[in-house]
């Protein structure tokens, strides 16, 4: 056993792999979180999509790079971003039909350049990620952008509970409730980005909605979600890491999200506030009173 | 005493529909307003555009002392996420959030706050509890917690009392009384006109295109409330029949 891991280790690719994910999984945790409590994990996941032509022109122009790969993320998603909003606001589309039309137009976009162009990095890589080609760039953008989300979330964490748990008190709080939902969606750009190159464009959103998921299923606290989201998170990266490397023809976003959904499934079935408090037989001190008095009542 | 704040010549509603004009209302310390009217008149709007929240078409807000840095504010129960993981002593203590800012914790004295709250509403053996176990009326009294520790000199409650039980109902009135006493004005968002008779001094009646303001002796009359759309004629009648019975058997 040690020396399987050993001998997985001395790969260098692979400890770039342990590492990246494990700054990547302590930033994305946050993200996930609130994407969840806010009622945007479908958006996400639009927006995870979304972003693809962005990245797939800057690949085409000028290559694999850090800075291609940010600078077209990042127009294509606040462009999205802001055409859904124009969309919702000014026609009769609700936001959520606006984000599914445009984010398939740029999905479908961003694969027909990709095919087009002839490019030298295989299809598959750029959907569901490979842990071959993370570089020192990667790695640098991974630390970058985790930097920044945890930074801003130390300053956004309170707006963001008062705004997600009750958005009508939160805007008669404030002069510009705006910044915090903008500021979180540049966040949540930004991460994706970052998730991009370990687990492709349509398994990046997955290791920040499924750790999230399944955390909720355990705890009733803020705290409770980020901590257990992070381990949860951390252990999934750190599992599918390893499926990868045992099966080397698989990429290493779907055997992360894969793992991922394993815990999420485990939590959904025993967890406290999933499946598992109606599987578990209920404590006296729990039942309502009711029941006593019918009990006494039919005993006597 | 000079109102908190003046409204004068006030049009609300949306480019393509005005729902009232031509409003002018003084809301001065130690008042009780109750906004009525039939649904879509503009209860919950008028409240929005006290907080700012949206403009008005036409007219002028002229506060006496400057817009207070808080206003107290209590929003309809269905713009609310209920399963949203927090406690409900965290919940009121979002009401003081502007004191102690974005790190800081609440100190002795903010929690001490929060307690005095928790337990005015009469939900402090509620304090470590799960939003999402909580009843209807067991968050709204959370929601009130949360508008003492505001601790703001004008408060507005839209629909306070929808989805509680009577109790809870009488509970809730006496804090409102309460804030009254203090010097606080407080608007609130009502459709039981019982309630309102009894506790609220003043009331603005919303409906048909128009609005009306006075005492609530004065807006609140059977012709009135036909008028504007907020009772049927064979509803008024039989309302105020019984408030007539009602006084003659006190007074007996």
């Amino acid at each position: 056993m040690l020396e399987f891991f050993a001998e997985m280790w001395s790969f260098a690719f692979m400890k770039r792999a342990f590492v990246v994910t494990t700054v990547l999984s302590a930033s994305v945790t946050p993200v996930g979180a609130f994407l969840v409590l806010r009622r945007l994990s479908l958006a996400g996941e639009a927006m995870a999509h979304a972003i693809t032509p962005g990245i797939v022109i800057g690949f085409v122009t000028t290559g694999l790079s850090v800075i291609s790969l940010l600078v077209g993320g990042l127009v294509a998603g606040i462009g999205v971003a802001i055409l859904t909003a124009l969309l919702a606001r000014k026609t009769i589309l609700r936001s959520d039909a606006s984000l599914a039309s445009l984010y398939l137009i740029a999905l479908a976009a961003g694969i027909f350049i990709l095919s087009a162009a002839g490019s030298a990095v295989p299809l598959k890589s750029f959907l569901f990620g490979s842990i071959l080609g993370i570089d020192d760039a990667s790695m640098m953008l991974v630390g970058g952008v985790a930097t920044v989300t945890l930074a801003s979330f130390a300053v956004l964490l309170r707006p963001l509970i008062v705004s997600t748990c009750d958005p009508v008190f939160f805007e008669s709080q404030t002069r510009r409730p705006w910044l915090v939902e903008q500021g979180f969606m540049l966040l949540l750009v930004l991460n994706l980005l970052a998730a991009f190159k370990t687990l492709g464009t349509l398994m990046a959103v997955g290791l920040m909605i499924l750790p999230a998921t399944a955390a909720r299923y355990w705890t009733s606290t803020i705290t409770g979600q980020l901590v257990l989201g992070f381990l949860f998170a951390l252990s999934s990266c750190w599992i599918g890491l390893t499926l990868s490397y045992i099966f080397p023809e698989t990429p290493s976003g779907p055997a992360i999200v894969l793992v991922a959904g394993g815990f999420f499934l485990l939590s959904a079935l025993l967890g406290p506030l999933g499946f598992g408090a109606r599987l578990r037989k209920p404590s006296k001190a729990n039942q309502p009173q009711i029941n006593q008095s019918y009990t006494e009542e039919r005993t006597q | 005493m000079a109102p908190i704040l003046e409204i004068r010549n006030l049009a609300l509603g949306y480019p393509s529909l005005t729902l009232f004009k031509h409003l002018s209302i003084d809301i001065e310390a130690g008042t009780t307003l109750a906004v009525l009217g039939a649904n879509g008149s503009g209860k919950s709007t008028f409240v929005k555009m006290l907080l700012g929240l949206i403009d008005p078409l036409a007219g002028r807000l002229a506060w006496s002392a400057g817009r207070p840095g808080e206003i107290g504010y209590l929003a309809q129960l269905t713009e609310f996420d209920r399963r949203f993981p927090i406690r409900v002593r965290d919940l009121a203590a979002m009401g003081a959030w502007r004191g102690f800012g974005l790190w800081s914790g609440l100190g002795k004295t903010g929690r001490e706050r929060v307690t005095a709250a928790l337990e005015e509403a009469g939900i402090l053996d509620l304090a470590d509890r799960s939003l999402h176990t909580l009843s209807g009326g067991q968050l709204q009294r959370a929601l009130f917690a949360r508008v003492i520790l505001q601790d703001a000199p004008l408060i507005l409650l839209d629909e306070p009392f929808a989805a509680v039980d009577q109790t809870t109902e009488a509970h809730l009135l006496s804090i409102i009384e309460r804030w009254r006493d203090e010097g606080r004005a407080v608007v609130l968002v009502v459709h039981d006109l019982s309630s309102v008779l009894d506790h609220c001094s003043h009331a603005l009646l919303l409906g048909g295109g128009t609005a009306t303001h006075g005492p609530v002796d004065e807006v609140l009359n059977p012709d009135q409330l036909v008028a504007q759309g907020y009772l049927s004629q064979s509803q008024a009648s039989w309302m105020f029949r019984r408030g007539d019975q009602a006084r003659e058997q006190s007074h007996a």
